[in-house]
């Protein structure tokens, strides 16, 4: 029944893209006004996570972290935490380490209540825990993904915007200090591609920049990212990655999540 | 008469504000309509959606990072019946790098296979409309 409609429906696309008029080959970005090209789209971690499956087998459960982190009751700490703690879904799904994911879900919980969006997360956190009991692991991925999403959305519906930056900021720090982990191990100049995200970095350096919360914009934590951010733009941004500056990346972003995760307050 | 006034008054307003919510909703819809088929595929959708409002031959760019060794699907429909939308994918050199496009009425599509990682953009264009302004929404998928 389904295919019956599915198939016309396919044809009609099909007749749809002869009939549509071709595009020109080649635009100048440069005349788009500011505001049409100012907001970036930030991947979901399984875009990254679905290319890496692609790329080999790494031992994912080397780039699994004991320690998880504290929340210190700071609210950037708890913020770029909670984003640091849903990429490590993503590595314990890899990992196909199923109490590891369930920790993370039951985790995921507690530092969104730490920020008041528990409720967001509740029916996701349980779903991850039933996927992760069934072995359904892209079924765990997209509810990672879900989670991610939901929280930004309901940090933004509180008018917490910035908070909801940061969990994005987090999530990303996480993933590629894993992605150079992983890159850097078993160097290849595609594998290193994957590190060509300029404009996502210029992006998250912007919104820090433009955070509407002086207090949040000035705690030392969010100045240390700030400052990592500003750090691996010249790395990334021009093509071909060395391996050096895949090492360096690591080594920055592992610094930086280590002060995430510390139970101390950020050093200057 | 005080009274009716401000209740008239939020009424209207009321009305309006769900009008306007109604066809954003109908465009984002319609968008996931079109994506819907391509699940089936292999491809993963996207929850979240991008949208708002363009005159006629006017043009909004999605800046997206992809990512090389996904093959990614933009969906893009319109609630404006007898509207006509379109989008195309560039490189950040502004290089058409779609690997096919499709357009029918409200609903228009494009996919891409990355030959690099880096930022692309969807650039949404509402051709013609029987309205002064159209709501667009967008989504995009990857397998």
């Amino acid at each position: 029944m389904l295919s019956r409609l599915l198939l016309p429906f396919l044809c009609g696309l099909a007749c749809a893209s002869l009939l549509a008029q071709a595009p020109p080959e080649a635009i100048d970005l440069s005349k788009f006004p500011a505001a049409a090209v100012d907001e970036v789209v930030v991947p979901v971690p399984s875009e990254i996570f679905n290319v890496l499956d692609k790329l080999g087998s790494p031992n994912w459960k080397a780039e699994m972290r004991d320690n998880l982190g504290k929340n210190t009751g700071n609210r950037a700490q708890v913020a770029l935490l909670l984003g640091t703690v849903i990429a490590d879904g993503f590595i314990a799904v890899e990992a196909e380490n199923s109490e590891s994911v369930k920790q993370i879900g039951q985790e995921v919980l507690n530092l969104a209540d730490a920020i008041n969006v528990r409720k967001a997360v509740i029916a996701r956190s349980k779903s991850i825990i039933d996927k992760a009991d069934a072995k359904n692991w892209r079924a765990v991925r997209e509810e990672l993904d879900g989670a991610l999403q939901d929280v930004r959305g309901a940090m933004v519906e509180l008018g917490d915007a910035d908070l909801a930056q940061l969990v994005s900021i987090g999530g990303w720090i996480r993933g590629t200090e894993v992605l150079t982990s992983i890159v850097g191990k078993n160097y290849s100049a595609s594998g290193a591609e994957l590190l060509n995200q300029p404009e996502l970095v210029i992006f998250f350096s912007r919104r820090i920049d433009e955070m509407r919360n002086s207090r949040l914009k000035k705690e030392e934590l969010v100045g240390r990212v700030r400052k990592l951010l500003r750090d691996i733009r010249p790395l990334i941004g021009k093509s071909g990655i060395s391996q050096a500056s895949v090492e360096k990346i690591n080594k920055m972003t592992n610094e930086i999540v280590v002060v995430i995760a510390s139970e101390e307050p950020a050093a200057p | 008469m005080k009274l009716r006034i401000p209740l008239f008054v939020s009424l209207a307003f009321a009305v309006v504000a769900s009008v306007a919510w109604a066809t954003v909703n109908d465009a984002l819809s319609f968008a996931k309509e079109a994506a819907a088929p391509y699940a089936k595929q292999g491809y993963t959708i996207r929850e979240d959606a991008w949208g708002g409002d363009l005159g006629v031959k006017d043009q909004q760019a999605v800046t997206a990072q992809l990512f090389k060794g996904n093959e990614y699907g933009f969906w893009l429909a319109t609630d404006t019946r007898g509207a006509v939308i379109t989008v195309h994918i560039y490189d950040s050199e502004g290089k058409l790098a779609e690997t096919e496009f499709w357009q029918k009425g409200r609903f228009a599509g494009a996919k891409i296979t990355p030959s690099k990682t880096g930022a692309y953009y969807a650039i949404v264009t509402v051709e013609k409309s029987p309205q002064e302004r159209s709501n667009w929404a967008l989504v995009y998928g990857y397998r």
